[in-house]
């Protein structure tokens, strides 16, 4: 079986300033994915890495970097699921929690929930001893700045410019060698959002999918036309129909952009390696690695080849 | 109410339709659906699962009064989201049913809601999870779709935004029955089934409605699992799980194993069936089977679709339902119950 990783850092108008560290930043989390696959790991433990490495890098918006809702403060969203048994795991609004991916797999693995939300989930982190960070670690300066500037002038401008608004949810998909898919799909939201807001990451079918028969989906972009769409399902659906990944993924973006006017960007991979990184929005920072080979891009139609990052 | 005015309460805020040539045909095919009856319907379950017979009847009549108050919306001519909010808020005040007043307990002996609606028309939707302290969720949950322009707000932030809105904040002791609390102490047992006693006696509530202008809407809302951790969120406030609506394909809304449901986002997996043509019976039952086979969950779901034909159907023993069609009631709570009797009857 061919193993094959895919992550992407976010669909969205990704500036100059950031493109680089964006880029390196889904290269290493690739490179790390891999790693795990590499040394016969499962697709489960393989995307869960890939988003850690991400949420611990503060360029992206999930975990450190993460942006701040109205009220100034971090809320965290993840999901992570398990394409063998259809498990899943996820978690909403969770504060001050470094890596919720793990929390979301955690909720997986020792509760019979799928979701856990705001307190709820932080006491349950508390119980099974995760370690908290406290807000000032998870939030740069950069985003201090853009939020307080975003409160001066309101959010008027952001409803009509969509595809600008910061979207660098952060996610992976994979398929190990014996053939198991997985997901995971991490982000800190919209800037200046409604406290309690809950976009499309947690949310199952919306900001990720897995199954064995069909494949792997993580989703970036507009949070609420995901959800109207259930993009990740979608995708899936597509698939199941008997389309290849690329054109799965591709419809399923018109569709969403016809339908409900958003834009975004989704990464698939299918049970026989078959995988894709495409995207509405003007950039999506995403890298894939298969047979010794990283695949990596930023704008429309690239696709540059390098060897995974050591 | 005369024709135009009618008309135009549904208009407001919609703005214009982009002119379309097919439209002559989609209208006069709606009125010829509207002429035979099938058009307006709607749907209301009250919930899948083993109902303890001395609970029955209260639950069939339950969701009989529910339809009832959820057809007269659209008998006035009012929209199917107005409809289903009509149906589902009638059955949160219900104190036998699992929303709103009547809502089981967190395993902390607490109430938290999940509720959606969705309109098939836009695919707009508003959701709340784990919100605590009001009577109504599912009116919360339409006013997260009409007021902002997100999809799902949860916990304190849902509660912020009630308080906003001016929503009345109530005790959460006021939304506990009795029997509610005596199925959590039950439960806190060690060796309680929480997912089996759940199963057992009390579930979600929902409606599904076309109105006479074919737009058609969803509507869910639940206390969740019995004995549940504190903030977890089942399929009722997850679009595409517990809920999912849209013009052109139609409408569910499902109940039972949440976690189940949101593993195979059965409402959405439904959908897709029922746009590869298949009847809203068939393709309910398909999505029923394949959670059960996949992830060994039962439930139920009521389904529509814009030609109007809808579905009641579960792998529960049981599941309170109603629909209200061309003047007509049909109600059951047992699998192949199907009673009919005149909508105006009292009973």
């Amino acid at each position: 079986m061919k193993a094959v990783l895919v992550v992407h850092g976010g669909a969205w108008a990704i500036p100059d300033e950031l493109a680089d560290a964006s880029v390196k930043g889904v290269k290493a989390a690739a490179s790390e994915g891999y790693r795990v696959l590499g040394t016969g790991g499962s697709a489960l433990d393989a995307v869960e890495k890939a988003v850690r490495a991400m949420e611990d890098n503060p360029v992206f918006d999930a975990g450190h970097g993460a942006v701040l809702n109205a009220d100034g403060e971090v809320e965290l969203d993840a999901i992570i699921m398990d394409g063998q048994t259809l498990g899943s795991g996820a978690v909403s609004c969770v504060q001050n929690i470094a890596n919720p991916v793990s929390l979301a797999r955690a909720v997986m693995e020792k509760t019979d929930h799928v979701m856990l939300t705001s307190r709820g989930a932080n006491l349950f982190a508390e119980r099974i001893g995760f370690k908290t960070a406290p807000t000032e670690t998870l939030v740069t300066a950069y985003e201090r700045r853009e939020w307080e500037k975003a409160k001066e002038y309101g959010a008027g401008v952001k409803e009509l410019f969509h595809s600008q608004l910061c979207h660098d949810t952060v996610g992976a998909v994979a398929v190990d060698s014996c053939g198991n898919v997985a997901c995971a799909t991490s982000t800190g939201g919209i800037r200046n959002k409604m406290v309690g807001r809950v976009g499309d990451s947690p949310v199952i079918g919306a900001g990720g999918y897995a199954d064995n028969r069909s494949g792997a989906v993580s989703c970036t972009g507009h949070g609420e036309s995901i959800l109207k769409v259930t993009l990740a399902r979608l995708i899936i659906f597509h698939i199941e129909q008997g389309k290849e990944v690329e054109d799965a993924v591709e419809l399923s973006l018109r569709y969403m952009d016809e339908r409900v006017h958003g834009g975004g960007g989704a990464i698939a991979v299918s049970p026989s390696g078959q995988w894709a990184a495409t995207f509405t929005t003007e950039r999506m920072a995403w890298a894939a690695a298969e047979q010794g080979t990283l695949w990596y891009g930023l704008n429309p139609q690239e696709r540059f080849q390098d060897k995974p990052v050591q | 109410m005369d024709q135009s005015k009618r008309r135009r309460g549904r208009r407001e805020g919609e703005g214009r339709k982009s002119y379309r040539p097919s439209l002559g045909k989609e209208r006069s095919k709606r009125l010829s659906l509207c002429l035979i009856g099938m058009l307006p319907v709607l749907v209301v379950h009250g919930g899948a699962g083993q109902i303890p017979k001395e609970r029955v009847e209260m639950a069939s009549a339950g969701v009989r009064a529910a339809a009832r108050a959820g057809y007269a919306v659209l008998q006035g001519g009012r929209s199917s989201m107005d409809a289903v909010v009509e149906a589902v808020t009638n059955l949160e005040n219900n104190p036998s049913f699992n929303a709103g007043y009547g809502s089981v307990l967190n395993v902390k002996g607490e109430v938290e809601m999940d509720a959606i609606v969705m309109d098939g028309r836009t695919l707009a939707s508003g959701a709340v999870s784990a919100v605590r302290n009001i009577a109504n969720p599912i009116q919360l949950a339409r006013l997260v779709m009409e007021q902002t322009s997100h999809l799902c707000l949860t916990a304190g932030g849902a509660g912020q935004f009630a308080r906003a809105m001016g929503m009345p904040e109530v005790p959460g002791d006021s939304l506990i029955t009795e029997y509610a609390r005596m199925r959590w102490k039950k439960n806190l047992a060690p060796n309680a089934n929480p997912v089996e006693s759940q199963m057992g006696k009390m579930g979600t509530v929902g409606a599904v409605a076309v109105d006479e202008d074919g737009n058609i809407a969803c509507a869910t809302s639940t206390g969740g699992m019995l004995n549940k951790m504190e903030g977890r969120v089942g399929d009722t406030a997850c679009i595409g799980c517990g809920g999912y609506a849209d013009n052109r394909a139609g409408a569910v809304s499902p109940t039972g194993h949440g976690e189940a449901i949101m593993k195979v986002t059965l409402a959405r997996l439904i959908l897709f069936h029922m746009a590869q043509g298949m009847s809203p019976e068939e393709a309910s039952d398909l999505g029923l089977a394949t959670m059960k086979e996949r992830v060994e969950g039962l439930g139920g779901v009521v389904t529509v679709d814009p030609q109007g034909r809808w579905a009641a159907r579960f792998t529960t023993t049981q599941m309170a339902w109603a629909a209200a069609q061309g003047g007509t009631l049909h109600f059951g709570v047992f699998s192949g119950e199907d009673v009919t009797q005149d909508i105006g009857d009292p009973n």
